[in-house]
């Protein structure tokens, strides 16, 4: 009979994010289908009142919390004892949890210590023949498995962007807060803060229905010879703007642009799309002036609907990478785009 | 330019690329050393250190060359007596050879009068002539173009296997990524080599990073750079060429490797060499390997007239044609690349030797015109090197030009290579007379061994490739010809997929999957990359020339379209999309093409 | 720090990252068909942490480099022939499988002895570098159970930059959600930092730091031990290639206007 535990972060304003609703939605359909499962929820954070009562008619069986001004941020040392001391105490057979940055930092080394098998990138659960499975992507997106482990504990993070985040209503609930032990040790890291690359605006928006891509193409030489930086520049920006979609962009033009060369100063690798860039969760995406070259379409794997516009009608895009390939000059194409927006 | 601060590195032995060559002077000079009873050779170069032996390779891994290769392999099989062939990726004995006479099913070629005559012949009785699939099987082939005993190998497992046993020796370290730029040359001597500048702008001027090729200092460099490469040039353009010697016939050799569909159960080692079709003077090449997978290629060479000279295109008409697309049809792109040849042979040999260097494999003249088949030759001439250098190690003897000329040469003279290469000679002379005569010409040296030829004389660049207008003078009325001119160059495209589909080649129905974009092998196949901070190594010199040339040829025959159309008619070049085949250096009739030594290229291991 | 920093880099092989790659399941589970012939690379990620850990050290005298690869031996040699030019390091080989489909557990438990077996290597000055994931297994979880193999609870993930204050201690960037970053204060060795691209270009080639660290490497090599995966500890029902195809409108002869409409449109659905 599984026992399951989920574990949520709770941020500074005492809320839990929409990977962490995810994930309960996730945890209440496993324990759903897994008969004779119980569940649990463990909460870490400053404070988890609000959190819990987000989700009290969530349908786990208890909430747990480890919280203080400890752990209030994200960081390895008291993330990962407030996980053991959670996972001990609900003596969890299957640990959930949100594979965003505060739980992919500290579960590996917790689920260590609990003598743990550890999964993560999980993109879907399932339960076949009573059996737990997931599903993963290796070789960066390329290849897909199904997989399951027969051991237990069994930590697994799970992906945003894969399941409706749970929305039923709050309500009240019993919260059993474990005593935490804060060592002092855990003082050697403080969280200091956020800081947002050095750009007048922020482009990456993970939540935005449009992921607009631009390529090396914007700084290329352009058929009358020249190449228009500045025109580039502000087609990309303005359209950004204009729909609130969220900027990626291709290895080459973030390496011009981090060469010193200042070609597109708002780009950085945070923006990198691909292979060694990330993996953005979008409903849309848009190509410019990007060849759809295999290391970065790798990127697309999560971008439902594709189109691209390039001048060349035989780019990666044209051969099955996008839904739609429009040959053209980006530059006519975006200008007109962001006039027709207003 | 002040002279930068460079920093410098003396070895012992410093060899220049590795392919065959440099694979069978390596094995042979590190096994040696390893092996020897006693004390290690005491390094002269770095006092207190064994022998120091590094050999530079320009690609990007030991394993991304380009070559067919079915191979007698007398020579390697004699380094690794007992070879296990399984061991070697992709290698496998040759259980079946054939080589076949293909018609033309379009139409398309431009046969000569009496190839016609025999086409015809052909098609009206086929029973008689076993006519299969618009081919013959030729019914008696002279036996210097068989391979019997010997291996169909893909050069990059080859090379990387090679690659390994030698490094594991300890006894000798192979760099790749690490183009040599030039010789070091002081009075007459090969004092070493110098690599690259790295952390440079496209035009070899220092920018973020900048770090002056370092200067190896060599006792003994030895250059086994191939067909095209820029430091054996160096040397030709410095020390000059034996009397009578001249490198003026070339190929580019473009080839895939082809995922056989599910159900082709052709033998590993099967081996088809063709001629007569794409064009009658492109050979054409078949070779299965373990696994499904086949190697399928043609050679373009120089004295093809065609200005709009595209191997890429051929190619892809060549596997299509019914013999082998009852093969290939429905197989998967796994490779592709494509390389020069030099097509001299013995006639093309530079000074082997000179002071404190020596020179082996391809680029040394060591290729076969008349079997085409350079791999074990190259191999050949780099283990007769290593023994030649133990010798002169063992006595104590200073790499002197006399020292090299009766240790290495010597050997080299008294081999069964130079026996071979003297018959060879001569053998692709007739060719240059027209496709017949060549055919008649081959077919008589390889039968008379070397005694006849039929002579000819290799056209020097300048005259080699006739003006468009002209070539297609009895196929498109010039009107036609400047209409596709400008729409071609209104598109920055190059000329021959228009002019060829306008004398009949049908066009290229893309699945994908094997008929793919040019573009499209270069990433699917050949994997081409390109780093950042070096010179591009593809120069034209005098632009100006290249403004009122009539031809373009480079952009026509440039094997990665790295080659483009550019402002005022003066080409552009990309390095992102290069293959380092060499082949522009030698097409271009102006001889208005710097061909240098990069990074980059290709990143298939299996061609 | 006056004596400097202990900074091993954990990194693997993986396939150069245009290869065409295609799963086969074999006596031992799932794996690349034609592996061994692929053409491989440092892990691209870990490779910024080994050129970062390279950088560090050149600032902090006293300071040594261990990359400690868990790979097939002939492979690794080959990645080495060009790693080993661009800064130095001392190699720790552990001969094994580089697939990303062995378990990060097992990994880890192997990755951690091999560092524990560093004969002088000092806990105090102590950082552990890698790829925050790879580009096989791409779990990014592998670094944090070497770190608390070896009780190291001050880890980092995502690591974009890594700057020494004055007093020694660490000013740590992470990404974290949104495409910003988490600051953070450490106050020094010993540490774990999963890195993401970092800050530096990749180096260029430098023969004479080839030819030092390759006297050692081959040694290395030769001397590598298995790292014995006991395997099997992840059941494979599945793998395979998603299929990736899909039909591809290619709109040739429409005005940007009447493409700019479309893609509006589009956008607004
Ligand atoms: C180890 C490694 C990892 C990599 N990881 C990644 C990764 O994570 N992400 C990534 O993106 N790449 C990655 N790459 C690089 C990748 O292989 C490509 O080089 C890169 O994606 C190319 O970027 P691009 O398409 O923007 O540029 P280019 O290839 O230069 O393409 C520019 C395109 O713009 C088009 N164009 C030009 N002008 C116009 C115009 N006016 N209108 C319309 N189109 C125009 C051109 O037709 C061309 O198709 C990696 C490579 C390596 C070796
Ligand atoms: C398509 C094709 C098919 C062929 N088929 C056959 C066949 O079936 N049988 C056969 O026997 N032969 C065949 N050959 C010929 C054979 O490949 C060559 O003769 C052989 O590879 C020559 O070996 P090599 O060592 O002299 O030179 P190469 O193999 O050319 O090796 C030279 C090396 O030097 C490197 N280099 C060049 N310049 C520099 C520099 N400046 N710095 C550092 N490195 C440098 C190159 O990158 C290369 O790796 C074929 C060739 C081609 C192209
Ligand atoms: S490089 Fe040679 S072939 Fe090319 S345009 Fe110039 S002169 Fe003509
Ligand atoms: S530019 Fe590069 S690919 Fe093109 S012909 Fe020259 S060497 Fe070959």
């Amino acid at each position: 009979m599984e026992k399951i535990l989920l574990l949520l972060g709770v941020d500074a304003e005492g809320k839990l994010s929409k990977a962490g609703l995810e994930a309960v939605e996730q945890a209440r359909r496993l324990a759903c289908s897994l008969p004779g499962a119980s569940w649990a929820v463990g909460l870490v954070g400053r404070d988890a009142q609000d959190a819990a009562r987000q989700v009290a008619n969530c349908g786990a069986g208890k909430f747990l919390a480890v919280t203080g001004d400890a752990f209030a941020s994200p960081r390895y040392a008291s993330d990962a004892a407030a996980a053991e001391a959670l996972a001990r105490r609900s003596e969890a057979t299957l640990i959930l949890a949100p594979a965003d940055s505060r739980w992919m930092r500290a579960l590996p080394g917790a689920a260590h210590r609990l003598g743990a098998a550890v999964d993560t990138h999980i993109a879907a659960v399932e339960v076949a023949d009573g059996a737990v499975q997931v599903r993963r992507w290796y070789y960066r997106q390329r290849i897909e498995a199904q997989q399951t482990r027969r051991s237990r504990p069994w930590v697994l993070l799970m992906d945003a962007g894969n399941i409706e985040p749970w929305a039923g209503e709050a309500g009240e609930t019993a919260l059993e807060a474990l005593p935490a032990e804060v060592a002092e040790s855990w003082d050697r890291t403080k969280v200091v803060g956020v800081e947002a690359p050095e750009t007048d605006e922020q482009t990456i928006r993970p939540d935005a229905g449009l992921l607009f891509v631009a390529g090396a193409g914007w700084t290329k030489k352009q058929p009358d010879g020249l190449s228009h930086l500045e025109e580039a520049a502000e087609l990309i920006l303005d359209f950004v703007r204009k729909t609130k979609c969220s900027l990626g962009s291709s290895k080459s033009l973030v390496e011009l642009s981090s060469e010193g060369q200042a070609v597109l100063p708002f780009l950085t690798h945070l923006h990198q799309v691909g292979q060694t860039g990330s993996t953005p969760r979008h409903p849309k995406g848009l190509a410019t002036c990007c060849h759809g070259e295999e290391p970065h379409v790798v990127g697309w794997r999560f971008i439902k609907e594709r189109r691209a516009v390039n001048l060349d009608p035989n780019c990666g895009w044209a051969q099955g990478k996008a839904d739609v390939l429009y040959v053209a000059d980006a530059f006519a194409v975006m200008r007109e785009v962001n006039r027709l927006l207003g | 330019m002040p002279e930068p601060d460079r920093q410098q590195m003396d070895v012992d032995i410093a060899c220049v690329g590795f392919g065959p060559a440099a694979g069978g002077f390596l094995i042979t000079l590190a096994r040696r050393l390893a092996d020897r009873d006693g004390p290690a050779l005491a390094s002269r170069m770095a006092p207190g250190m064994p022998l120091q032996v590094v050999c530079y390779e320009r690609a990007d891994d030991m394993g991304f060359g380009v070559s067919g290769v079915a191979t007698r392999a007398r020579a390697i099989r004699e380094s690794f007596p007992g070879l296990d062939v399984s061991e070697i990726p992709l290698a496998a004995e040759i259980s079946e050879e054939r080589i076949l006479y293909l018609l033309d099913p379009y139409g398309a070629s431009r046969r000569p009068l009496l190839m016609r005559f025999a086409d015809r012949l052909i098609r009206a009785f086929p029973r008689l002539f076993r006519c299969d699939r618009d081919a013959i099987e030729l019914p008696f082939t002279p036996e210097f173009l068989h391979k019997a005993g010997g291996l169909v190998l893909s050069i990059g497992q080859f090379n990387s296997w090679v690659g390994q046993q030698v490094m594991m020796t300890g006894a000798a370290q192979i760099w790749p990524g690490s183009p040599v730029a030039e010789p070091l040359i002081e009075e007459g001597r090969v004092a070493g080599v110098r690599l690259i500048d790295q952390g440079v702008d496209r035009k070899g001027n220092p920018a973020g990073g900048y770090l002056p090729g370092m200067d190896i200092r060599s006792a003994l460099t030895v250059i086994g750079d191939g067909p095209a490469g820029p430091v054996g040039r160096k040397l030709d353009e410095v020390f000059g060429m034996p009397e009578g010697h001249r490198r003026d016939e070339w190929a580019v050799g473009m080839k895939f490797v082809v995922q056989l569909p599910e159900g082709v159960d052709l033998k590993p080692g099967t081996v088809f060499h063709t001629i007569g079709y794409p064009e009658p003077e492109i050979f054409g090449f078949f070779y299965v390997h373990p696994g499904r997978l086949a190697s399928v290629g043609i050679f373009v060479p120089s004295w093809f007239e065609n200005p709009a000279r595209t191997a890429y295109r051929y190619l892809q008409h060549y596997i299509q044609h019914p013999y082998l697309w009852r093969y290939l049809k429905g197989g998967t792109l796994r490779s592709w690349g494509a390389k020069s040849i030099q097509e001299s042979g013995r006639r093309g040999e530079p000074y082997l030797a000179g002071d404190g260097y020596a020179r082996i494999g391809e680029g040394s003249g060591s290729t076969n015109v008349l079997t085409g088949s350079g791999v074990d030759e190259a191999w050949a001439t780099g283990v007769l090197l290593a023994e030649a250098v133990v010798d002169l190690l063992e006595k104590g003897e200073p790499f002197t030009r006399e020292n090299l000329e009766r240790a290495y040469v010597g050997r080299r003279r008294r081999s069964w290579l130079e026996q071979e290469s003297r018959v060879a000679e001569k053998a692709r002379d007739g060719f240059h007379r027209g496709v017949i005569a060549g055919f008649i010409g081959m077919g008589l040296t390889g039968l008379s061994g070397g005694r006849l030829a039929v002579p000819g004389r290799p056209k020097p660049p300048r005259k080699r490739f006739p003006r468009v207008e002209e070539f297609f003078a009895d196929r498109i009325p010039r009107g036609e010809i400047e209409k596709i001119r400008q729409e071609c160059a209104a598109q920055a495209k190059p000329l021959h997929d228009a002019l060829m589909e306008r004398c009949g080649w049908p066009k290229i129905e893309y699945d994908g999957k094997l008929l793919v974009s040019h573009q499209d092998a270069l990433l699917m196949g050949g994997k081409v990359q390109a780093p950042a901070g070096v010179a591009d190594h593809v120069v034209f010199l005098y632009p100006k020339l290249c403004e009122s040339c009539g031809t373009r040829i480079c952009v026509e025959m440039c094997s990665g379209e790295a080659i483009h159309p550019g402002e005022d008619g003066v080409p552009a070049f990309d390095r992102e999309k290069c293959v380092h085949c060499g082949a522009c250096f030698w097409n271009c009739p102006e001889e208005n093409i710097r061909f240098e030594a990069g990074p980059g290229g290709l990143h298939s291991a299996e061609n | 720090m006056s004596n400097g920093y202990h900074i091993v880099v954990c990194a693997g092989i993986v396939p150069d990252p245009l290869q065409t790659l295609e799963p086969v399941t074999g006596p031992q589970g799932p794996a690349l068909r034609n592996e061994m012939m692929l053409p491989a690379v440092l892990d691209p990620w870990a490779a910024h942490a080994l050129y970062e850990a390279a950088h560090l050290a050149r600032n902090a005298p006293g300071s040594k480099v261990w990359l400690v690869s868990l790979s097939p031996k002939a492979k690794l040699q080959q990645v080495m022939m060009t790693i080993a030019q661009k800064v130095p390091f001392e190699l720790v080989a552990l001969d094994g499988p580089a697939s990303g489909f062995t378990d990060a557990g097992e990994t880890a438990v192997a990755l951690a002895r091999a560092i524990q077996a560093i004969p002088g290597l000092d806990r105090s000055r102590l950082l552990v570098f890698g790829g925050w994931e790879s580009a096989s297994r791409g779990a990014g979880a592998t670094l944090q159970m070497v770190g608390e193999i070896l009780g190291i609870t001050d880890q980092f993930q995502g690591v974009d930059a890594l700057e020494i204050q004055s007093d020694g201690s660490f000013r740590i960037l992470e990404r974290i959600e949104g495409g910003v970053h988490q600051v953070s204060a450490c106050a020094g060795p010993p540490a774990v930092l999963g890195w993401a691209t970092g800050t530096l270009p990749e180096p260029p080639n430098q023969p004479q730091i080839g030819m030092q660290n390759m006297r050692a490497i081959m040694p290395a090599l030769q001397g590598a031990q298995p790292a014995g995966l006991a395997g099997g500890k992840i059941e494979f029902l599945e793998v395979r290639i998603p299929s990736v195809r899909r039909e591809t409108q290619v709109i040739k002869d429409l005005s940007p206007e009447e493409i700019a409409k479309e893609i509006v449109e589009w956008i607004k659905e």
